[in-house]
């Protein structure tokens, strides 16, 4: 489901899915499944260890359904719990159980790849940074959260995600440019 | 005078104050009150018997924190004040001027000082050297809306610190060890995302 | 950040990671996991007297008998209660342990950061009016 053409649901939603109405909670998840797989997938480079851990945030999402106070708030502590869950297991995980993904194992949610070799090779770029700096970057520019958003998700001070996200844009740009994927503009 | 009191005066100056702090360890402020201003504080005070805790709870495998584990294994101690503001010049310049007047003292000697009038800012790094290996570290760094003060205080090898840099995005500053000449990387050599990310 | 040729870059990879499609059959598989309603069941309380040693007269156990039965129990809640408190202890040491980790790897960030200033202080070509030295 892509998120940005999607309805906006209505607020009663997480109301009746607090109640114990599944079909409510079932939608909630069908709105944010794609963002949820999406951060575990690119946080942790395997298909099924995105989906175990993308099923592991909802269903304590299941369990503190009456915590969440807004369907804002409910966005917030997806992404929040998803990125620092994927941090931990990182942090778990021997670094050699975390292959970079399978050619073609993306399918992006809107098929307007022009370049499937740029996004493959910067995916596989953003897999070799360091988990936070991995998160931040992540969180701003897959989930397009603001600073003091990703600071608060990832319980870092302002000034660190912003070291994160300048760092790792010029690692990745330079990158990119080495490997001819991205022409370097002069000045 | 009481001659027993004296005497025992006189026996603390010569044993050193008890507050004495380890080599290479400065007298940091808590600074309270500007914490109350900041809009963002980091106040870290770990002395050697916190920094063994910390060490036994970090991993193994995260290559970040490895790193961590072996610097911090022979460390002593490490203070961090880093206060960031609204405006310009919260912050007192007097109570730096505190902290940076005691690498005045003998043995600390500073190995980078930059200051930018462009962006109002002024970094300064000193050790504590002696022979290959640093007993204390201090950075002063002071922006406009923000200032850090930064101590480590342990035996730090030089080595590792270089072995550090490139990681948490630490630069390699091409500190030089007295015995060993210069060892530039080449500038084709940067270091990989991995390393130079953080 | 702020510079053109970044910003483009900055939109290359906004469209670049958008979110991906969970797999097929997600939200089916996820609902058949949710641990399933259940009513609360009532049950019907009926209090009981208490009378000491009872059991044990009821069984023709000796009083002695008993009475080292009830010391033992006493003793093991005593040392469930010592394990629970060690437990406790070691509880709180080690979130005082994550605690200090968490503040460690803070303190090795900012230091980087500001080393981080320097070098690029350092390495960035003199504006004018700029000064620069290194000892």
């Amino acid at each position: 489901m892509n998120l940005s053409t999607a309805q906006p649901m209505p607020d009663s939603l997480l109301a009746q899915a607090r109640a114990g109405d599944r079909n409510a909670f079932a939608t909630l998840v069908r709105a944010h499944q794609g963002s949820v797989f999406s951060i575990g997938l690119r946080m942790l480079s395997r298909r099924d260890a995105a989906e175990d851990l993308a099923q592991d945030v909802f269903l304590q999402l299941y369990r503190k359904l009456d915590s969440i106070e807004s369907l804002e708030h409910l966005g917030f502590w997806l992404r929040r719990v998803a990125a620092n869950l994927a941090i931990d297991w990182l942090r778990r995980l021997p670094y050699s159980a975390t292959r970079p993904l399978d050619e073609g194992a993306e399918v992006a949610a809107q098929e307007t790849e022009q370049d499937p070799l740029m996004s493959r090779e910067l995916v596989r770029l953003l897999g070799e940074l360091p988990p936070h700096p991995r998160a931040v970057m992540l969180l701003r520019y897959q989930e397009d959260r603001d600073v003091a958003e990703i600071a608060a998700m990832l319980d870092m001070p302002v000034n660190t995600v912003k070291s994160h996200i300048k760092r790792s844009l010029t690692a990745l740009r330079g990158q990119m440019i080495g490997a001819k994927l991205v022409v370097e503009d002069s000045p | 005078m009481n001659a027993r009191i004296g005497f025992v005066i006189a026996a603390l100056m010569l044993s050193g104050p008890a507050w004495a702090a380890a080599k290479g360890q400065l007298q940091i402020p808590e600074f309270a009150a500007l914490a109350e201003k900041a809009n963002e504080s980091v106040t870290v005070t770990l002395d050697a018997n916190l920094l063994g805790m910390a060490a036994r709870f970090l991993s193994n495998e995260d290559p970040e924190q490895a790193k961590a584990k072996k610097l911090v294994s022979s460390l002593t101690g490490i203070y961090v004040r880093n206060y960031s503001f609204d405006s310009d010049y919260a912050y007192p310049k007097a109570d730096i001027e505190g902290v940076r007047r005691q690498l005045n003292a003998p043995g600390w000697s500073r190995i980078v000082g930059v200051v930018s009038k462009k962006e109002h800012s002024n970094v300064e790094v000193f050790i504590l050297a002696d022979g290959n290996k640093a007993q204390g570290l201090a950075i002063i760094a002071s922006e406009p809306r923000e200032f850090t003060i930064v101590n480590i205080v342990g035996n730090i090898d030089l080595e590792q610190l270089h072995d550090l840099e490139g990681n948490f995005g630490v630069p390699d500053l091409d500190i030089e060890t007295p015995q060993k000449p210069a060892a530039k990387p080449p500038a084709a050599a940067r270091p990989s995302a991995a390393e130079k990310t953080k | 950040m702020n510079e053109n040729p970044t910003n483009h870059f900055e939109e290359e990879l906004r469209r670049r990671l958008r979110p991906v499609e969970a797999p097929e059959g997600f939200t089916d598989r996820l609902m058949a996991a949710l641990p399933a309603q259940q009513k609360p069941v009532v049950v019907p309380f009926t209090p009981r007297v208490a009378r000491p040693f009872s059991a044990a007269r009821q069984f023709g156990m000796p009083a002695a008998l008993a009475a080292s039965l009830m010391v033992a129990v006493l003793l093991g809640v005593q040392v469930s209660k010592d394990r629970a408190h060690d437990e406790e202890v070691a509880r709180v040491e080690e979130q005082k342990g994550i605690a200090a980790s968490r503040e460690l790897m803070q303190a090795l960030r900012v230091t980087s950061q500001k080393l981080d200033l320097a070098y690029e202080a350092v390495n960035s070509p003199p504006a004018a009016g700029d000064e620069e030295n290194r000892s």
